[in-house]
């Protein structure tokens, strides 16, 4: 029965937890792993080390919400729930960054899509990058394992209309398209997942591998934030962090200093660079936040004759791979489509506008549907992706250009989202770029779609993925950590999550952080053990 | 931070501010780094709670000049879903101005650099005009200036305008629409009651 709360029982047996707020003196904690991130990575970690007897430190920056906290409400979620209440974005302002900040990480927020790593993708990883041991038959075990884990199943039940769509406008063109599999037990279909799983069906980091450390004697401090880690000689000897107050924001001066054998990063492709690079960890070759990927999204509205009732229903159940690989690995850029949940917030974000034109297109919400393209990036050389850098305050950005390459992929990807919807019978569709307007019939929109200027912040542009930035590679010149995640330079520390990632995904990502989580994690159990 | 060297250093740069190095550093994206920060001290006063409704908000972020801009503001951007009548027009626009005060505050220390750079920007009297063009200050701007001015940001061939337009708008809309007396404006149901009705989290005790 899903709405027995795993949190609430756990924090009454006797969990190890404790929120930052309530620290009052600066201390020193100690382990055996200290995990910096509770999401995809870090919670797979700590389940793993914790349950094999090593003694863990789960240090989180966000606070610990749970279902108590899941009101199925935009403007209570997003500033609690997402990285710089949710107002991240490159650092030239043009990408808006989606992206979990709290216990369980982005798997706490995200729409519970759950792919494994596409075979194109590892076998272009074992040749481009000399990761052999990531050949599709050797990770199959432990996407079988991970699935598991994690309840992932092909959605059983019908989609919803806003994934109807989708599904239908494919059929109808001729273009593949299939299920999604989704992390959740005994789900209510309500739809929002986005907000926190009001339900606790999700089957994220917060309710499977959190609490698994957690019954292991793992320790989690969250509204702690890592600062830096400190070298003595050519190891880590200690991490230093800082308490937030209760608004999750500001330090409160109390300071954390948590020393252990090991440290596992796992702060997110963009939190993880942004620590090494504070951290003066060693970095010969210059790689440490290089080849870092988003798979930039644009997007596409359609009004259609039927209620559609965008907010409601698993919001991602159909997706199409058809311009995925279609011109080959590293050919022109690639897309997947999938298709966003749209309640009045992110409506009213997603699409740029003000006055009478917005309060116009806001009130046809319940006929709107969307679809958007997620580009592969990082697969071509004129895709080499952006770089995670450091603020004046230590805080990290991402600096994303956006290649010729990606601005011909959005403008394809245009044109096959209105295709689509045309042909699944919308009245009429409106990319999501400034200069855009309705089109009511496949013919104008295509026209006007070639005249678009492809520019930056007149195509409005998201990512909800983040990826790269510490990649692995078997040559330490072009890489920061080898295909187990171990740091090519420093022999106590791994990096245990989307950074590692030497190209994009082509895919959703929080399968792919699992499974290389586990098999990693796995890895360093029995290393730490002997 | 020494507030001495840094309004020396946004006076230098804010001399240099034409139309020519505007367009070149525009492209950067840099413009508000150097540029505004002068004003802070100008216009960096909170006004005292009280002011706005009930007084029970108490702004964190928002400056006086700052909730001047968005009373003048918001009748363009969210145009005729705001009521007409006037006691419910002024509480629907405070009330959004504290959410959007309130939504700032969870931005974090460098998005809110950034906006306070902008604000300062569009309040300073000096830019408003030059680089705006607005002529009036903001109390007095009419909803014809207002969308007039956001139209030119919108359409601008410069970068960090449209910039600057997606961020008023978008934290506008967001604190607007996302408001649970405004998802009518939408459409928007709000949560399914049959589930509101079954999840304990709903239940007051």
């Amino acid at each position: 029965m899903q709405l027995k709360d795993r949190i609430t029982q756990g924090l009454e047996s006797g969990w190890k937890v404790t929120d930052g707020a309530t620290l009052t003196g600066n201390r020193t904690l100690e382990a055996d792993v200290v995990i910096i991130g509770t999401g995809a990575g870090g919670g797979t970690t700590a389940e793993i080390l914790a349950k094999s007897g090593l003694a863990v430190i789960l240090v989180e920056e966000g606070r610990l919400y749970y279902q108590k906290d899941f009101k199925m409400d935009e403007l209570s979620a997003y500033p609690s729930l997402y990285q710089e209440g949710m107002s991240r974005v490159s650092k030239d302002g043009a990408i808006a960054i989606l992206q979990g900040r709290c216990v369980g990480g982005s798997t706490t927020v995200n729409w519970t899509s759950s792919f494994r790593t596409p075979d194109v993708t590892l076998n272009y990883w074992t040749e481009r990058f000399g990761l052999d041991a990531l050949a599709p038959d050797a990770m199959a075990p432990w996407f079988d394992g991970r699935e598991q884990r994690h309840s992932m199943e092909p959605w059983a039940a019908e989609p919803n209309v806003n994934n109807d769509i989708l599904r239908q406008g494919c059929d109808r063109l001729g273009y593949s398209w299939h299920v999604i599999p989704r992390n959740v037990k005994g789900c209510w279909n309500l739809g929002y997942c986005g907000v926190g799983c009001p339900t606790n069906a999700k089957q994220g980091a917060l309710l499977t591998t959190v609490p698994g450390a957690l019954d292991n004697d793992a320790h989690l401090i969250h509204g702690l934030r890592a600062d830096k880690l400190v070298m003595d000689q050519d190891r880590i000897d200690h991490l230093q962090a800082s308490a937030l107050t209760a608004d999750g924001i500001t330090p409160s001066g109390v300071t954390v200093t948590l020393k252990a054998r090991h440290f596992v990063a796992a702060a997110s492709a963009i939190g993880t660079p942004g620590l090494l690079l504070r951290s003066g960890i060693p970095d010969p070759h210059n790689r440490i936040g290089k080849r870092s990927f988003i798979h930039p999204v644009n997007a596409c509205v359609a009004e259609m004759p039927e209620k559609v009732e965008p907010f409601y229903g698993a919001p991602q159940s159909i997706y199409s791979d058809h311009f995925n690989f279609s011109g080959g690995v590293d050919g022109p850029a690639g897309y997947k489509l999938e298709v966003p949940p749209l309640h009045p917030a992110m409506a009213s974000g997603i699409i740029p506008g003000h006055g009478d034109t917005q309060i116009n297109n806001m009130a046809r919400l319940p006929w709107m549907s969307s679809i958007i393209a997620l580009l592969r990036d990082g697969f071509h050389p004129d895709s080499p992706g952006g770089t995670i850098g450091l603020r004046d305050d230590g805080s990290p950005y991402l600096d994303y250009p956006v290649t010729d390459y990606l601005w011909d992929g959005l403008r394809r990807a245009f044109h096959t989202m209105a295709e689509i919807q045309f042909a699944a019978g919308a009245k009429r569709v409106h990319p999501m770029h400034l200069d855009s307007n309705w089109y009511t019939n496949w013919a104008d929109a295509k026209s006007a779609i070639d005249q678009l200027p492809m520019e930056r912040h007149r195509v409005r542009l998201f990512t909800a993925h983040q990826m790269g930035g510490c990649g692995m590679g078997a040559n330490p010149e072009e890489s920061v950590v080898n295909g187990f995640g171990e740091h090519h330079h420093v022999s106590n520390l791994s990096v245990h999550d989307a950074s590692i990632f030497p190209t994009s995904i082509g895919a959703n990502p929080q399968l792919s952080v699992y499974a290389l989580s586990a098999r990693n994690s796995a890895r360093l159990a029995n290393q730490l053990k002997t | 931070m020494n507030n001495q060297s840094e309004i020396r250093s946004t006076s230098a740069d804010f001399a240099h501010l034409n139309r020519r190095s505007f367009l070149k550093t525009g492209l950067g994206g840099a413009l508000f780094l150097g540029t505004v920060s002068v004003t802070a001290g100008l216009s960096g006063c909170s006004p005292a709670a009280g002011t706005r409704m009930d007084g029970s908000y108490e702004f964190r972020f928002l400056t006086l000049d700052d909730i001047q801009l968005f009373e003048a503001l918001l009748p363009a951007i969210i145009g005729p879903g705001l009521p007409e009548q006037p006691q419910a027009r002024r509480m629907a626009i405070a009330g959004t101005i504290e959410r959007i005060d309130a939504g700032i505050h969870n931005f974090g220390p460098a998005n809110q650099k950034e906006l306070r750079r902008l604000f300062d920007l569009l309040n300073f009297g000096v830019t408003r005009v030059t680089v705006a063009r607005v002529w009036s200050s903001w109390p007095k701007v009419t909803n014809e200036e207002a969308d007039a001015f956001l139209k030119r940001w919108r359409t601008s061939s410069i970068g960090l305008f449209n910039n600057g337009y997606i961020a008023l708008t978008k934290i506008s809309n967001v604190a607007f629409y996302g408001y649970e007396d405004f998802w009518h404006l939408s459409g928007y149901p709000g949560p399914p009651q049959w589930a509101v009705d079954a999840l304990p989290q709903f239940q007051t005790a």
